[in-house]
């Protein structure tokens, strides 16, 4: 992978800068599709196969809530403890503020949380809803046998909604373009394992995708690869503490706690979530003979905190610790997020037996009233990383006067 | 040489000043918290200098710490509570592996490894049922002065039980335990363990000591006894335990003087050694 030399080259605006009006431009883009025909299907979790939705001529919206101000009206119906997410994806729909849930022509949701299946019982009284159900145990044959079934039912279902026919070929040509997208943001991601990335954490989160193959997306991740591995930076950028953010998703107007460790001296090299790397790992075959199996496969994959054993995210953390230099891993849990929380306990010994870096578990919600709290354990977690470095230096220099 | 630690807390403010040849504490000094916190300290810390017979210039590097540190700009630098306590405390027990920090709006719980580097730490989060706060209520509903009720624990035959994890209900509970006649001294005692049992589950898995007990709190007589019950293990109060986070910012700002731009890597190495 090629890293910027010091000093040697053109210095380019942030391409981060395009998806500040992310929102609009994918709103725009979806407006003026669904005039043409097509049908918008919202998508509540990365288990959910956008390639079954894009064979059936849809186009897949990113649903999930992630403004604090939602929360309030969604605890109206929805009890106070109940994670965050939830209850801003929830709130939104009582509120009609989320123009693309009000003009989802489906929704396509799964069984990740107990939360979110009862929420969408609710949600499913107002919009048209297909759950499918994810089992839980990944190692088990039966299981996967079964979320091929669910995926089978899931096209079967849209064929009859949208009355089409989902062929071979269209399962092959969202694949193609769903393993392009994958690919792009994988070349993304890993120009953070650069000693001093061209990105902040927070500018490829911003980089993240609401609407599935967007043109006009997938052309500016192509020119931030061109471009980005010769940027050179200005210190505030890229610098500082590397950080290994893992644990639950940031949706967008969530990047609080992203951003109190990039304002207090940390980088975020690599985000092990669902709105980072986690989602565009695994590609699928492009000529598999069953797509709809393959397509399962990849979904079935995701180590996600539901699944038990999740030995697989264990794994995942170690080779993302060793390939992107993490000097400390930071664990965020959504309060109430009860798969994340209970998981925690297993990566805080992975993190310290086997990687031997600090780790820290920020447990919180879309309110900001612990932000200072929050910047004081991030300060002291890098503070920690400072004297162990300076430990290590010290005795390496004991070594060589011996 | 003179160095300063200013530990600007929830509740009150600490000064410390060391003298950098033998780290020897040559003066100190306490004020409550306010609204304007940094005339406050600032006020402190000349209070503390006169003290000393020592002029501004005299002191070499100022260092702030506790949740009010950002706001004191006339620092040289800020380091976060969690260090400095753990400096502090290292210093006077050098082979300490837990700090047990309650103050007055918070408590920590801060384990450190045999180099005696922070390895981990775990805080009370949005309430303050585990802190000093949580005593100083108590007292007020009790009408008793908040050092006196140390002494009253010794009276107590059945703690009662305080199973509230916010301080507010846990207020009410005590209005409950009054109205069934419970005696002040029970009741100052179920309290006592109340907060011992947060600590512990603060603490989490093993215990390795010596275990020190700092902040506030640590004053109050009887905090320690519950939390060696607690905890099943011996806990040594620290000498000075108000002041032991000021007096680890007061290192650390020792440990920076010979660095230009001193970042904390490179100070934090020899102090307190």
């Amino acid at each position: 992978m090629a890293c910027a030399s010091h000093g040697s080259v053109v210095r380019g605006d942030s391409p981060a800068a395009y998806f500040q009006a992310q929102v609009s431009n994918s709103l725009d883009y979806i407006k003026l599709h669904k005039g043409h025909g097509a049908r918008v299907v919202g998508i509540m979790c990365e288990y959910t196969p956008r390639e079954l939705i894009m064979a059936a001529g849809g186009i897949p919206v990113c649903l999930c809530g992630g403004s604090g101000e939602m929360v309030e009206p969604a605890e109206r119906v929805l009890p106070s403890n109940l994670c965050s997410l939830i209850k801003s994806t929830f709130g939104y729909s009582l509120e009609k503020s989320n123009p693309f849930l009000e003009m989802a022509d489906l929704i396509v949701a799964e069984t990740t949380c107990d939360g979110k299946k009862k929420m969408y019982e609710l949600l499913g009284q107002q919009y048209p809803m297909h759950v499918l159900e994810l089992p839980q145990k990944p190692d088990d044959p039966d299981a996967f046998a079964h979320w091929v079934r669910e995926l089978m039912k899931l096209k079967i279902a849209l064929e009859k909604r949208f009355s089409i026919v989902i062929t071979d070929e269209k399962l092959r040509n969202a694949i193609r373009l769903m393993n392009r997208e994958r690919k792009l943001k994988r070349g993304l991601a890993e120009l953070m394992k650069c000693e001093v990335p061209p990105l902040t954490g927070r500018d490829l989160l911003d980089m993240k995708s609401l609407v599935a193959c967007m043109p006009k997306d997938q052309l500016q991740y192509e020119n931030a690869l061109k471009t980005l591995p010769t940027r050179v930076q200005d210190t505030s950028a890229g610098q500082g503490v590397r950080v290994l953010l893992t644990g639950v998703p940031l949706p967008h107007g969530a990047e609080r706690v992203m951003d109190i460790i990039e304002g207090h001296g940390g980088v975020v090299v690599c985000q092990e979530n669902c709105s980072g790397i986690k989602p565009v790992l695994e590609d699928i075959s492009e000529d598999a003979p069953d797509m709809i199996h393959a397509i399962a496969a990849k979904y079935f994959h995701l180590p996600c905190s539901v699944m038990t054993p999740n030995t697989k995210r264990m794994e995942l953390l170690l080779q993302l610790s060793r390939e992107y230099q993490a000097q400390c891993v930071i664990e965020l849990v959504w309060r109430t997020c009860i798969t994340y929380d209970v998981e925690s306990a297993c990566v805080k010994r992975l993190v310290e037996d086997e990687m031997n870096i600090p780790y820290l578990r920020i447990e919180t919600d879309y309110a900001p009233s612990d932000s200072a709290r929050i910047a004081l354990r991030v300060q002291s977690l890098f503070e920690t990383v400072s004297a162990r470095g300076s430990s290590q230096e010290s005795s390496l220099k004991g070594c060589c006067h011996d | 040489m003179f160095y300063a630690g200013v530990d600007a807390g929830s509740r009150t403010i600490k000064v410390v000043l060391i003298h950098d040849a033998d780290r020897r504490v040559v003066a100190s000094g306490l004020c409550a918290q306010g609204v304007r916190q940094a005339v406050l300290a600032e006020e402190l810390f000349q209070s503390v200098l006169r003290e000393a017979r020592l002029q501004r210039n005299d002191i070499a590097r100022v260092v702030a710490t506790g949740y009010g540190r950002n706001a004191l700009d006339w620092a040289d630098t800020t380091v976060t509570e969690i260090t400095c306590q753990a400096y502090g405390v290292r210093h006077q027990v050098p082979h300490v592996r837990m700090v047990i920090d309650i103050g007055g709006e918070d408590s920590k719980v801060i384990r450190l490894d045999q180099q005696g580097i922070v390895h981990d730490f775990a805080m009370n989060d949005r309430c303050a049922a585990g802190t000093g706060r949580f005593l100083e209520i108590v007292a007020d509903r009790l009408e008793m002065k908040l050092q006196d009720l140390g002494q009253i624990t010794r009276m107590a035959e059945h703690p009662a039980v305080i199973s509230s994890m916010c301080v507010v209900f846990a207020e009410t509970e005590i209005v409950g335990l009054l109205a069934s006649e419970a005696s002040p001294a029970n009741i100052v005692a179920g309290v006592q363990n109340s907060i011992a049992k947060r600590i512990l589950s603060m603490v989490g898995g093993k215990i390795e000591g010596p275990v020190v007990f700092a902040g506030g709190v640590a004053l109050i007589p009887g905090m320690s006894l519950a939390l060696e019950k607690e905890l099943k293990c011996p806990v040594e109060i620290a000498r000075d335990p108000q002041m032991t986070a000021a007096f680890g910012a007061a290192l650390i700002a020792a440990g920076q003087k010979s660095k230009v731009n001193a970042g904390l890597d490179h100070c934090l190495l020899g102090v307190g050694k």
